[in-house]
């Protein structure tokens, strides 16, 4: 089982769209695939059409009360489940706060599933919290999807930085890309050519500022669902490969 | 999606229309309609159920050009084990390796798999949605057909309902659950459709078993009881003949071969049941069989040990051997043309014809051939009974300095020991036959040894030559083939040792308690007379 965490510590960067497409992807491909929508703010479970509830809250899971399978959902699509998310994962910082080794409590709720699934996709709410810093844990990997902004840049580095001090997190891989990318600005452009100097670790794929994405809120569903011959779609597919490539084989 | 479902399947019952349960259903649930789907599903087992009876089914679900084997228990309701396969497959070669393949390899051995029946399918789902329009329940509206494995027989199956839970939604799941079998009265089934395609094709699960499947009347005529057994016997040959002339496997043959010595031992050891000359002509008949058969059965046999051969010879030798298995592959062709030719002919049609006809007449009122007309059970008793104390006075004549003869010829009589104890098994109450059976085998496989590895000493020896003939016979191969032989004499030379043994072992007065009480008891007595 591989953990893919979504990041950002920056909100509006894409986060959700990259969640929902790739662990489309994913499933499509034949790997067990489950998302789990850590985000208060339920945008992956309404992609999915999967009312925001789970039993017992986040206080439930965190104090062992209920599991996790208990609220998993099968999505519309072949070997794609989620765990939809709560209006109690608000306060989750604050359960997780008391509860012993905070950090440590993701990995202990998602182990029963490792038999389950292939991937398990975390969709992060933004900030640096007790529940991001549960995410990095748990997470094989962090999966970045950046703006090409002077203020990105500024957050990765951030970020980079937490990874490298946080001990226990030596073998978490750090995977930036850039996502919203607008050809037509220029800023955009000189970014995409200097920040990969600083950051070597971005990947070479973009995925561009499209229409189609924000479409996803109508049709309610991945992108590569209803609009799977368009460019975006065929960006997600390589940005999908590079980061199946970049966790080596499988 | 990833959990084993607990699938509702119903039967649509006759009188009730597909369409109107439809409509009924879309009238109750706010439901998305997915196109039609076509499904071809194929039975697969080998000739002799050799995956029923290790609680299995094998099926081939095809589906827009996407073929998949799915392994599941016997009802055919769970699915245990999948993979995706290019062709239907035959020998257990044909399937790419993998979990599966290792499933199945042991099972079936030698033996093909065969289409047994087909059931071609229409499946409409109707998604059901909640207000969120999310799928939460899919309901699969089937309408069949089946075809036997050869199409000559097809025709419609009842309709089917199946409810596909969608996990983290069970409420919509049981509430469709009511209106089908409660409001509805749609009955549940647990049965595979593909096992209702089998049976509309006229084939049943263990219809053809190379075992003997009768049971006598102990009070019946000796020749209308040794009739039944013949009879059983004439099935399984003529059961095996298309296929050992497709060659589909080695089994189809060897089973033909083995029906064949048993209908032979039949004739002579129930002795006096029928008029002699009946006996004689048949004998000889069979005695023809046997004989052409042969050739490719010991092909068969030794491409079957070929692993074995070279598996027995020192690792640096072993690809030798490689101009002995193109030699045996290289006439196989040839001798199964001459086979088939065989078994197509006049001589052999009417062969079997003509034993139909006699095995399906009655007997004659009176008969004066001396055993005729007494129970068979006091037949079965006399010979075989006699046949046990001659295996007992030929075994205890051998000595470690005996020639081969003697012990080949108490092998001849063990077989003949053995078939009459299977032939009349069914007079005899309980297991016991069985018991003595078992205990015969271990002497058997001594001796079967004993023979077998002499014969195939001395025909190997004969295939060297010939591939010497025949220009094809490398040095390497002629070295790698006289170590084969020299292990099969050592071998048989072991076996010799380890005769003495074996026979104590089964001349003890436990078992010849056991033998008289079975063929010398007081019932036996009674209805011999």
């Amino acid at each position: 089982m591989i953990i893919l965490g979504i990041y950002n510590i920056k909100g509006g960067v894409g986060k959700t769209a990259t969640t929902v497409n790739l662990a489309y992807l994913a499933a499509h491909a034949g790997y067990r695939t489950l998302v789990w929508d850590l985000d208060p703010q339920a945008a992956s479970s309404f992609y999915f059409r999967v009312k925001p509830k789970v039993k017992g809250g986040s206080r439930g899971l965190i104090e062992g009360k209920h599991e996790l399978q208990e609220s998993v959902k099968e999505t519309d699509f072949r070997n794609l489940d989620l765990l939809p998310a709560d209006f109690s994962y608000r306060g989750m910082d604050l359960v997780l706060d008391e509860a012993k080794r905070p950090t440590r409590q993701f990995e202990r709720l998602l182990e029963p599933l490792a038999e389950e699934y292939d991937l398990i996709f975390l969709d992060c709410p933004p900030g640096i919290t007790l529940v991001s810093e549960a995410v990095f844990r748990a997470a094989d990997a962090l999966v970045v999807p950046t703006i090409p902004t002077t203020l990105s840049e500024r957050t990765l580095a951030e970020l980079m930085e937490f990874v490298a001090e946080q001990p226990g997190l030596e073998n978490l891989r750090v995977m930036p890309f850039f996502s919203m990318v607008d050809r037509r600005k220029r800023l955009h452009q000189e970014l995409l050519e200097t920040l990969p100097e600083r950051f070597p670790q971005i990947l070479e794929r973009t995925i561009p500022y499209a229409s189609d994405v924000e479409r996803m809120g109508v049709h309610r569903m991945p992108l590569l669902a209803f609009a799977p011959r368009s460019q975006v779609a065929a960006a997600y597919v390589a940005l999908w490969e590079e980061v199946l490539g970049r966790l080596g084989p499988r | 999606m990833m959990m084993t479902h607990n699938y509702a399947e119903y039967v649509v019952p006759d009188g009730v229309r597909l369409e109107d349960v439809r409509s009924r259903l879309l009238e109750s649930e706010r439901c998305e309609v997915d196109g039609v789907r076509q499904i071809t599903r194929i039975y697969l087992d080998s000739f002799d159920w050799r995956l029923y009876q290790a609680g299995g089914l094998l099926e081939e679900r095809e589906e827009a050009g996407e073929r998949i084997l799915v392994w599941r228990d016997c009802s055919g309701s769970q699915a245990l084990d999948a993979m995706l396969v290019s062709k239907t497959p035959g020998p257990i070669g044909d399937l790419p390796p993998g979990p599966l393949r290792e499933r199945l390899a042991p099972l079936l051995d030698m033996r093909t798999l065969l289409p047994l029946a087909r059931a071609m399918s229409s499946v409409e789902t109707l998604r059901v949605l909640d207000d969120e329009e999310k799928t939460v329940v899919r309901i699969e509206l089937e309408t069949n057909r089946f075809a036997s494995a050869d199409g000559k027989k097809e025709g419609a199956l009842s309709a089917r309902l199946r409810l596909v839970p969608v996990r983290g939604y069970p409420k919509p799941q049981s509430r469709l659950q009511e209106l089908l079998a409660g409001e509805m009265g749609l009955p549940l089934t647990q049965v595979n459709g593909l096992l209702e395609a089998l049976e509309a094709s006229g084939r049943r699960p263990l219809d053809y078993s190379s075992k003997l499947n009768y049971k006598l009347d102990p009070k019946e005529r000796a020749d209308a009881a040794t009739k039944h057994i013949l009879l059983d016997l004439l099935k399984t040959l003529q059961a095996n003949v298309a296929g050992s002339k497709e060659n589909l496997d080695s089994e189809f043959l060897h089973d033909l071969r083995v029906a064949t010595r048993r209908t032979r031992s039949a004739l002579t050891q129930i002795r006096d049941v029928f008029n002699a000359e009946v006996t004689e002509r048949f004998k000889e008949g069979f005695g023809w069989i046997q004989e052409i058969t042969g050739p490719v059965r010991d092909l068969d046999v030794y491409l079957l040990s070929f692993d074995d051969y070279r598996g027995s010879l020192p690792e640096p030798m072993r690809p030798y051997l490689e101009p002995f298995r193109q030699f045996l592959v290289s006439h196989y062709g040839e001798q199964h043309r001459a086979l088939v030719r065989q078994l197509s002919s006049p001589r052999f049609r009417t062969l079997l014809k003509d034993w139909r006809e006699f095995l399906d007449a009655p007997v004659p009122e009176f008969s004066a051939v001396p055993n005729a007309m007494r129970p068979i059970r006091g037949v079965s008793d006399e010979r075989t009974w006699r046949m046990y104390r001659r295996v007992i006075k030929e075994g205890r004549a051998i000595r470690p300095d005996s020639a081969p003869e003697e012990l080949h010829e108490l092998r001849k009589s063990c077989k003949k020991l053995r078939y009459l104890m299977e032939f009349f098994e069914s007079l005899y109450p309980g297991n016991d036959i069985n018991k003595l059976v078992k205990i015969l085998k271990g002497l058997l496989d001594n001796l079967g040894n004993f023979q077998d590895l002499a014969v195939q000493a001395v025909s190997l020896r004969h295939l060297a030559q010939q591939m010497e003939e025949e220009g094809v016979a490398t040095t390497d191969a002629l070295l790698a083939m006289g170590v084969l032989v020299g292990n099969l004499y050592q071998r048989q030379q072991q076996a010799h040792v380890e005769f003495a043994e074996i026979f104590a072992k089964f001349d003890i007065s436990a078992n010849e308690k056991m033998f008289q009480d079975l063929f010398q008891g007081k019932k036996g007595q009674e209805l011999a007379t």
